[in-house]
């Protein structure tokens, strides 16, 4: 097996090419008689090399879809219905499933949002972090150990010498998250997905947290996709964002760009939910009555239900994607102009 | 330091636990209707002969006297005598005891052998001729009896074949038995070298170990599988999928976090064999404890029974504390 990543000087287009390319992903969980439920319709999107993307969207919009499609591992029933995810070159779903090992964890690496519920609660810290190594790199049992103080170190976490020797329970959640993210950097993947990952832990924490999470990124060049809830994060440390709704992406702009002028009604719901300011999240809503969920059906927009700008056409007829401004694309057939 | 004085705390509990269980089980017993002094001077007994015998065994005094007088006998290592074998309990015990235990142990070894691997199989993939063999030996093991299928175990190997010894006790009447040391056959024989004896024990084990272990791989494969399943579905094994770690590594960890399951349901059918056995000592003549307390129950012979049961619970207790260290070792959690 010669599964060698290839090296970014040897993908066609040299550097123009993003590290990863989704087009027309559609992800579909099948129901019992009827037609499938699709998560995720007909994603459009890229990441570039060292670029951090924001991904924001509520429960159940398609975030977690996302991270597991571009990581092959679509949740049970789930699956890729058409599409393709394009990883430095190579059509992942091409890739036999022992390729696709090796790429988890050593190119793509993914942060949870509850790391002491998914870290092995038998297993001390130090060892998970080297099962990590063991899987992927060639390190013998003392090199092992060195590069686990090493990564330990690098997450900011005391006292290593004896973090190490940890179980998960006996962590605080900022620790644990420390931890997952150590593992994450393990093998310096080209890619990391940071899937909600700081949501369960208190304002401070997630603080220190997120300023670790953008100085380790930045150091070394690595992408970062950083999927959130809360719109306020994206717009500190984000260099593009992108809005997801009903499992479509409905808005992608450059970060100042997007909050300067945000188009689609509903980023503008979900700036306001997110603003202090009385006067301006009224300024933003005018006399919105918010909808029920989300639209179910094929055609039209998922959002009409909910929108405040929804005409007939809204409903009948799915808005294709367009860029309203250089690199500002958005799903909307009636966007906010101001 | 704190593991000692966990034991010692749960040491501690073990007397009154034991007086407990001997009450119960003494009022059970009396409760059985049958007069041991009918049963042991037969049908020719006078009147006069059976209120001296009732007095000479204590029966004409209250029952709470009669437990009190037992448990005092209990305390100073006297559980009594049997009036079948008119040898003391605590003799006849350690004999047939360890015949009980050699049997039980060697066959829910094989069990685990057989249950765990099937088991693991089975959850690793769900769709996988594995599993269906899986499925369908949960179903057999559940619906066979163990007498029965020592029955058909016999006429095969035995009766057709030949290959295996008759079905009449632990060693052929030509073998002198090892003196015993530990009551096992097979250690005992192993400790003073005599291999005519160990080979002779081994082949008389085939066969009943053979039977409970085939039926009791069920339950263990059973909870193994269903556990199993959990845990590659829970959100650590997600992860360790996620973080690229090779599939066996994955199923490893998954096992690990199975175990305390499975050995609760070994724990639980060590302490139910020691008497559920006693169908396929029956029908092997191995003449163990679960047969002696049996035929105690049938014959109005209170001190065979009650001293089994003393046996069984101090078994069973001894079983659950190891079974609370091996949680111990397994899950940090716990400590």
């Amino acid at each position: 097996m010669t599964a060698a990543p290839t090296s970014p000087s040897d993908s066609q287009d040299g550097k123009t090419a993003p590290l990863l390319e989704i087009t027309g992903l559609t992800v579909g969980f099948p129901q019992y008689g009827t037609k499938s439920l699709a998560a995720l319709r007909n994603i459009n999107f890229s990441i570039a090399r060292g670029e951090v993307v924001g991904l924001v969207g509520e429960s159940g919009s398609g975030k977690t879809a996302l991270a597991r499609s571009i990581m092959q591992l679509v949740p049970e029933p789930g699956r890729i219905e058409s599409g393709k995810l394009i990883f430095e070159g190579r059509d992942l779903a091409t890739l036999d499933s022992e390729t696709l090992r090796q790429l988890r964890g050593r190119e793509i690496a993914m942060i949870i949002s509850n790391p002491r519920g998914e870290l092995d609660p038998l297993q001390t810290v130090g060892d998970q972090i080297g099962n990590v190594l063991r899987a992927h790199m060639e390190l013998s049992g003392d090199g092992i150990r060195a590069r686990v103080l090493e990564l330990l170190r690098q997450v900011s976490i005391p006292a290593p010498e004896r973090r190490v020797n940890a179980y998960p329970h006996e962590l605080s959640g900022g620790m644990a998250q420390r931890v997952v993210m150590a593992i994450a950097l393990a093998c310096s993947p080209k890619l990391i997905i940071s899937d909600d990952a700081t949501s369960g832990l208190d304002v401070t924490v997630q603080a220190q947290v997120l300023d670790l999470m953008r100085e380790l990124v930045a150091g070394r060049g690595t992408s970062l996709l950083f999927i959130t809830r809360d719109i306020g994060i994206a717009a500190h440390f984000c260099d593009r964002v992108a809005v997801i709704y009903a499992g479509q992406i409905v808005e992608e702009a450059p970060r100042d760009e997007f909050f300067e002028n945000p188009h689609h009604p509903y980023s503008i719901l979900l700036l306001s939910a997110f603003a202090q300011n009385e006067r301006l999240r009224r300024y933003w809503l005018g006399d919105t009555t918010a909808g029920t969920g989300a639209r179910t059906q094929d055609e039209g927009c998922p959002f009409a239900d909910r929108c405040v700008r929804a005409q007939d056409r809204c409903r009948t007829e799915t808005p294709q994607r367009r860029e309203m401004a250089p690199r500002h694309f958005i799903k909307c057939h009636f966007p906010v102009e101001r | 330091m704190a593991l000692l004085s966990y034991i010692a705390r749960r040491l501690i509990f073990v007397g009154p636990q034991l007086i407990g269980i001997l009450f119960v089980s003494f009022m059970l017993v009396k409760l059985i209707p049958g007069d041991p002094a009918v049963m042991m001077l037969g049908p020719f007994a006078t009147e006069d002969g059976l209120a001296r015998l009732r007095a000479e065994l204590g029966l004409d005094r209250s029952i709470l006297e009669q437990f009190g007088i037992y448990v005092l006998r209990v305390a100073h290592g006297d559980l009594g005598t049997s009036w079948q074998t008119t040898m003391p309990v605590t003799s006849d015990l350690a004999q047939r005891f360890p015949a009980t235990l050699e049997l039980v142990t060697l066959s829910l070894a094989l069990a685990l052998l057989i249950g765990i691997p099937l088991g693991v199989a089975g959850a690793k993939n769900s769709r996988g001729v594995l599993r269906k063999i899986a499925d369908y030996y949960g179903l057999m093991a559940g619906a066979l009896p163990d007498f029965w299928f020592a029955l058909v175990l016999i006429f095969l190997f035995y009766t057709i074949l030949g290959i295996a010894p008759a079905p009449l006790g632990r060693l052929d009447f030509v073998i002198i038995p090892p003196d015993p040391v530990t009551g096992s056959l097979l250690i005992d024989s192993l400790i003073v070298g005599n291999w005519a004896a160990f080979r002779n024990a081994a082949g008389h084990l085939v066969l009943p170990v053979l039977t409970l272990g085939i039926i009791n791989a069920g339950p263990i494969l059973k909870m193994t599988q269903s556990t199993m399943e959990q845990m590659l579905q829970a959100d650590f094994s997600k992860y360790a999928e996620m973080c690229g770690l090779p599939r066996n590594v994955v199923v490893r960890n998954a096992l690990r976090n199975a175990l305390p399951s499975i050995v609760t349901i070994v724990s639980v059918l060590y302490g139910f064999l020691i008497g559920g056995a006693v169908l396929v000592e029956i029908v092997f003549s191995w003449g163990g404890a679960g047969q002696y307390a049996v035929q105690g129950v049938l014959n109005s012979d209170l001190n065979p029974v009650l001293g089994f049961v003393l046996y069984s619970a101090i078994l069973s207790l001894v079983i659950y504390l190891i079974v609370d260290l091996i949680y111990f070792a397994i899950d940090p959690r716990t400590r």
